[in-house]
This record gives C-alpha cells, sequence and structure tokens, in this order.
C-alpha cells in the first residue's frame, strides 16, 4: 500500500535548513583537505587506502562502513548549537539534562522473577538491600503468554523463567512489605494485551493499600511489535486490535496513573531476536508516530504524551556504535516531537531510556568472558547517558542468572559508576569527530528505514502484512550465514577457541513445588470470591473490548473483583477473534 | 536416489523465543530436508502430529526453562504412541550442562546448546536418521 501522507523524514527535512553557523571556517576545512589529501598519499600504505571505510564484523552490528581516520572533514557543517547543544537543551543530542550523572546517577535495575510471588519478592528484597535503585518484574511463561497457572498449557512451565501471576492477590505477595510510593516498578509486561491485564492488578493491588494512583511511579512495556512480531505464541489478537489495546493502556494511564511511564518501546527484544542497530530504533520510532497520532485524535496533547513515552534499547557489541545509537535517536526523537509533533514543554522532547546489555551477544563457551562482554555494553551505554541499566549475567546461556551472578551484574554497573570516574563529565565523547560522523549516519539511517516503513501504510500495516517480520527474518538468516562463515569472529566460539570443556559455574535451580501451589492457590481463590462479581466484570470487559472506548476501566474492576489473568485473556480472544502470523521460515 | 528425510519441528509449550528454531528449519531444509515446523505446541499436540507426519526425526527448542518438564512430558507420550524410540528426537534450548546430560538420559538423542552450529546439527540429523 502506497501512503501519499508525508513521512518524518519528509516532515524533518523542511524544517532542518541548513547549517547556520558551522564550527569550522572554510579555510580551515580547505587547510586540512589539503594537509590529509598530501598525508593520504604519502603516508597511508595503498592496501589502507583501498579499504579506508570498513565495516566491523559484530553481532547486530548495522554494517555503517567505518573509515580509518576521521577529521573534521567528515563533520565540516557541524553546527554546535544546531546539532548538539549543551546537555539539557535541544536537540538533546549530549543529554536530557544539563548535569546528568552528578545531578543523578543511572538507575541500577536488575530484573527479578521466578518462581511464584513469594520466591521473587525475595529476590527483590534481596537486590534492594544490595543497593539496587528500581526493580524489573519478569513474568513467567503461563503469565506472560497470558495463560493461567493451571490450564493445561501451563503445565510443566509455571514459574520457570519470570514469577506466577494469576489474580490481584499474588501480586499483592509479590510486593509484600514494599512500600509501592517508595519504589520505582518496571512491569516487564511486554505486550499490550497483558498490560491491559497486569497493570490493572496493580492499581488494584494499589486502591487497596490506600496508595492513590497518582503514587505510583514505573513503567510497562506495552508494545504492540512484542506482541505480534517477536513473540512466538499459540494464540494472536489481530495487530489493529492490539494497537488499540496498546493506545487504551496509553491513554488510561495518562490521564490516571500521571508519573508512570505507560509504554517502553521496547527495541530491545526486537534487535535480540535479530534485526540490525538501525531497525531496532526505526521500528520503536514507527510505532510511536502511530500512536501519537492515534492518542492526538482522541484529545491528548503531544506535549503531554512526550513526558511519559520510554525506550527500552540493546546495547551490544560495536562499542562506538552503540554510543553514537543513542545520542541519534535522541537527537531525532528531539527533533521528531518539536518539529513533527510541535511540543514546548522540553520534557517532552526528551528520549529517556532503559538500556539492558545485549544477551545474544553472550556466549555458552567460557562463560566469564561475558562478564568482560557486559562490563563494555554496559560503558557504552552510559557514554552514551542512558537513564536506567540492567547488565546481563555471565550465565544467561546457562540459566535464569543465579545470585551469584546478579551480583556481579550489579556490582558492574557499580564499579563503572562510583569507581571510573566517566559520570563525571557530561557526554564525555561528544565532538569526536568520528562519534560525530557515526551520530550524523545512524541518524540519517534510522530515518530511512522510518521513511520505508511509513512508505508501506506505517507501522500497523508493515507489521499486518507480514513486511516487518520478513525484514527480521532476512537480517538473521543472514547473521548466522556470516557466523558461520567465520566473518562475524566471537572469541571463544569462532575466534580464539580455547578448550571446548565447560567450567564449572554453579547454575540457579528453580524453587520446587510451586505449579502446585499456584494451582491450588487459584483453585481455591476460584471458590471463595464472588462469582457474579466475577462475571459481571468480565461481561463488561467483553462490551468494553466490542465498544469503542477505553477497555482499561473494565479490565481494572475484573483486578478488583479478583478476576484471573486467563479469565480476562479469554474475553480478549473472544471479542477480537484470532490472528495468524505470517509463517518466518 | 537418496530418500529425503523428514523432521518435525516444534516450539515447546508456551516459549517466546523462535529465532533458533526457525534457523535450523531453514538449515535442514536447504539441506534438502523435509521440514515441518509446527509452532508452539504441547507434548501432546507434537506426539499427535508426529503420528500424523510420520517425520523421521522430532526436533523441539525451548529456551524458557521448561525444557525437563516438558522434555519429559514428551519422551513419555511419543512412548505411549509407539513413536520413541523409532523416531529420534533432538532439543534445542538454553540448558545448563547438568541439564542437557538429564536430557540426552531422558532420550534425546542430539541436544543443542547456544553456539551450536549448522554442520554440528545438520550432521547430527543425518547420522541419526541413517543409523
Amino acid at each position: 500500500m502506497a501512503s501519499t501522507k508525508p513521512t518524518t523524514k519528509e516532515i524533518l527535512a523542511r524544517a532542518a535548513g541548513g547549517s547556520e553557523t558551522p564550527l569550522y571556517n572554510p579555510q580551515a576545512l580547505a587547510q586540512i583537505k589539503a594537509g590529509f589529501d598530501a598525508w593520504r598519499e604519502a603516508s597511508v600504505r595503498p592496501a589502507d587506502r583501498e579499504n579506508w571505510a570498513q565495516a566491523p564484523a559484530t553481532v547486530l552490528g548495522s554494517e555503517i562502513p567505518r573509515n580509518m581516520l576521521y577529521t573534521p572533514l567528515d563533520v565540516a557543517d557541524l553546527d554546535y548549537a544546531r546539532h548538539l547543544g549543551n546537555s539539557g537543551q535541544a536537540p538533546f543530542t549530549r543529554g536530557v539534562h544539563a548535569n546528568m550523572y552528578r545531578g543523578r546517577r543511572f538507575t541500577r535495575r536488575q530484573l527479578a522473577g521466578y518462581g511464584g510471588p513469594e520466591d521473587t519478592n525475595q529476590r527483590i528484597k534481596f537486590l534492594l538491600d544490595h543497593g539496587a535503585t528500581g526493580i524489573s518484574i519478569i513474568f513467567d511463561l503461563p503469565t506472560i503468554q497470558m495463560y493461567d497457572s493451571d490450564d493445561a498449557i501451563a503445565a510443566g512451565q509455571v514459574g520457570m523463567s519470570g514469577v506466577a501471576i494469576d489474580s490481584v492477590e499474588d501480586m499483592d505477595r509479590l510486593f509484600a512489605d514494599i512500600a509501592l510510593d517508595q519504589v520505582t516498578v518496571s512491569l516487564v509486561t511486554h505486550y499490550p494485551s497483558n498490560s491491559a491485564l497486569l497493570f490493572p492488578m496493580y492499581l488494584a493491588l494499589a486502591e487497596k493499600r490506600g496508595i492513590p494512583w497518582e503514587a505510583l511511579k514505573g513503567s510497562i512495556q506495552n508494545d504492540v511489535t512484542l506482541e505480534e512480531v517477536v513473540r512466538s505464541g499459540p494464540e494472536y489478537i489481530p495487530p489493529r486490535d492490539c494497537f488499540r489495546i496498546q493506545c487504551d493502556n496509553m491513554e488510561f494511564i495518562r490521564r490516571n496513573v500521571p508519573q508512570w511511564n505507560f509504554q517502553t518501546l521496547n527495541g530491545y527484544n526486537l534487535r535480540e531476536f535479530g534485526t540490525s542497530a538501525v531497525t531496532e530504533m526505526a521500528v520503536a520510532l514507527a510505532n510511536l508516530v502511530e500512536s501519537m497520532e492515534e492518542l492526538i485524535g482522541r484529545g491528548l496533547t503531544a506535549d503531554d504524551l512526550g513526558q511519559r513515552a520510554a525506550f527500552f534499547w540493546s546495547i551490544g557489541n560495536d562499542f562506538f556504535e552503540e554510543v553514537a545509537r543513542i545520542r541519534a535517536v535522541r537527537r531525532l526523537y528531539g527533533r521528531i516531537m518539536t518539529q513533527r509533533f510541535g511540543v514546548t514543554n522540553p520534557r517532552a522532547a526528551w528520549m529517556r531510556c532503559h538500556v539492558q546489555t545485549s544477551g545474544v551477544s553472550l556466549t555458552r563457551s567460557e562463560p566469564l568472558n561475558n562478564v568482560v562482554r557486559a562490563g563494555f555494553h554496559a560503558l557504552a551505554a552510559v557514554l552514551g547517558g542512558a537513564q536506567s541499566l540492567h547488565v546481563d549475567s555471565y550465565d544467561e546461556a546457562y540459566s535464569v542468572p543465579t545470585e551469584e551472578a546478579a551480583l556481579l551484574s550489579l556490582r558492574t554497573q557499580q564499579i563503572i559508576e562510583t569507581e571510573t570516574g566517566v559520570c563525571e563529565v557530561v557526554d564525555p565523547l561528544g565532538g569526536s569527530f568520528y562519534l560525530e560522523a557515526l551520530t550524523n549516519e545512524l541518524e540519517s539511517r534510522i530515518l530511512d528505514e522510518l521513511a520505508e516503513i511509513e512508505g508501506k501504510g506505517g507501522y500497523v500495516a508493515a507489521v499486518e502484512s507480514g513486511w516487518l517480520q520478513a525484514r527480521i527474518r532476512d537480517y538473521f538468516h543472514r547473521e548466522r550465514e556470516r557466523m558461520e562463515r567465520g566473518e562475524i569472529r566471537v572469541v571463544g566460539e569462532n575466534a580464539y577457541q580455547g578448550e571446548t570443556k565447560l567450567p564449572e559455574i554453579s547454575v540457579f535451580e528453580y524453587p520446587e513445588g510451586v505449579e502446585e501451589r499456584m494451582k491450588a492457590r487459584l483453585g481455591e481463590l476460584r471458590l471463595r470470591r464472588d462469582n457474579a462479581a466475577v462475571e459481571a466484570a468480565l461481561k463488561g470487559l467483553e462490551d468494553a473490548c466490542r465498544g469503542g472506548g477505553n477497555l482499561l476501566p473494565a479490565s481494572v474492576q475484573c483486578a478488583r473483583v479478583l478476576c484471573s489473568e486467563g479469565e480476562m485473556f479469554k474475553v480478549f480472544k473472544r471479542a477480537f477473534g484470532l490472528w495468524r502470523p505470517p509463517a518466518l521460515w | 536416489m537418496e530418500r529425503k528425510i523428514k523432521v518435525l519441528l516444534a516450539k515447546l509449550g508456551l516459549d517466546v523465543h523462535n529465532r533458533g528454531v526457525i534457523t535450523v528449519a531453514k538449515e535442514l531444509r536447504d539441506a534438502g530436508m523435509e521440514v515441518v515446523y509446527i509452532g508452539n505446541a504441547l507434548p501432546e499436540q507434537i506426539v499427535a502430529a508426529a503420528s500424523q507426519e510420520d517425520p523421521d526425526l522430532v526436533g523441539v527448542s525451548s529456551l524458557g526453562g521448561a525444557h525437563l518438564s516438558l522434555g519429559r512430558m514428551l519422551i513419555d507420550q511419543a512412548q505411549a504412541a509407539g513413536l520413541y524410540p523409532e523416531t529420534v528426537f533432538m532439543i534445542g534450548g538454553v540448558f545448563s550442562p547438568a541439564d542437557a546430560q538429564k536430557l540426552k538420559a531422558l532420550g534425546f538423542a542430539g541436544v543443542f546448546p547456544p553456539g551450536s552450529g549448522r554442520e554440528e546439527i545438520v550432521g547430527f540429523v543425518r547420522q541419526a536418521v541413517a543409523a
């Protein structure tokens, strides 16, 4: 489907104009050019001249060619105020706050989630006791895929790789002894659908504890890409309905839970699934633009919405590319919000992000090497100016991280923060000819891919048609080929291989009896609760799904009267029907 | 002419990660095998599909931690249906070294953790089916 609407790229091009006050004067540039040409002829070996631009072959890289040396000629039109600005000033390339980490360090946020809610409650307390400043909750497979612990489909998987939550009572156990108005909680509800089922349980819990929704701080993910593109699951609702639920979540939360980030556009899982450094960000921005348009149509303003948009990026191996990428998307987001959506509140133009270090870039062989890899990833994220960080543990290719491995990840963050001194200076790599040229190139490529998606009829259309899925599949098949050919080299895996023997590392053991406990508890809940109220609430949810209004008030009501997640998801399936995603192989 | 090897692939249970199984599906097909990929399925659904498709080998993928619980159910049910041990079973995913041993003991002839290469997997299938 061809689109006649102008693309974001076209809109930004109109607003851009030329470089008003270039940093380098023409005379200096001419001198540098003459000197550079002479140097290249006299001092650079012919082989290096021929291979002047080379793309690093890295896992999940963009394949942008890099010159052997960067000079002012590569950023000849750099206009300090227009392209960089000081930190806290538009276009926010150098950071969203003037003082950045001097004012506030990045949030040291580690994932927690396994077993039943009591088990994860222990891990949360352990992390908070050791200086974590935020908590991310991950859910087990049945919870994330929206089935109850006692559903036949959940057999053998309850409490695995996340925490099992069936109802608001489990949410209560998960946060036992934790003051909801004192912590910031990231509920890693990847999908719009489960965000619309699980976040209402959090809201109902706050009500029960007498904490006003206005006092709650944290985030959900709520991203169509995760539900319809990245996920493998038995049942999918159609992308249009999924997008509607995503926007319902955003609208409801913006109006009722003002300090809560209503969406964390998740590039991370998309990239880790297998896509380039550029596609990761282009897809997130495509979803953002379409959601903004929808919500502005519902009467919200871009100024109001922009303040609560958040992003989640994967930061991996190509060190400078990763630093540049965070800067590039921060500038691009700022430009989109101001030039396309006309925001005037600076907060609404701040690209705030959580970063998780890349899991796919870690290896099973010689797992301690992963400590080093994740350390570099984390440093890149900090030099890029991320707001919040999770460092992957070295044992990710074995199991859920052990307590020891999770602590080492937290310590990695604390060492960067406390011992390296990198937090003292804002955007320390800014002004590097290389980094600025790379930032420009990345911004331009992200914008090109965004325009490509918009040209396909927009974000939802690109998901519906399978275009986006095909692009991702092509990327990861090609990457696998390059790994197989030895073109992408990974230490201990296909480069510098050592003994194949795996070292002894201790591995996480799941607690016993979680499934039985969750099933028994849910069975007891179904007998104890007011089932007439449950039926009425589920009927209300179905009406809301079929009707045109926001469905969140109805799902909050379901949570209040102790409906289970699976019961609520059944309503979605009945109301919206099922969708068959395109085959990817 | 050599008979075409037929492989049935599935994601085990509710696991959400499918890059690995899609990669294996493509590599086996590129190696000249007939591949049927049924997506997410429970052990009983995999056994039913295998009974119908009659593959030489069944491969399942599990990165979500449920490999032992669901893997055991799969082999038990395949045995009850008379599929195992005639049909070869393999599994790929995230396992600890100790769990990889347990999966072999359960009856998975091929166990492929992260980092497994194409030749390793394709070679295993050819050899296991020929044996």
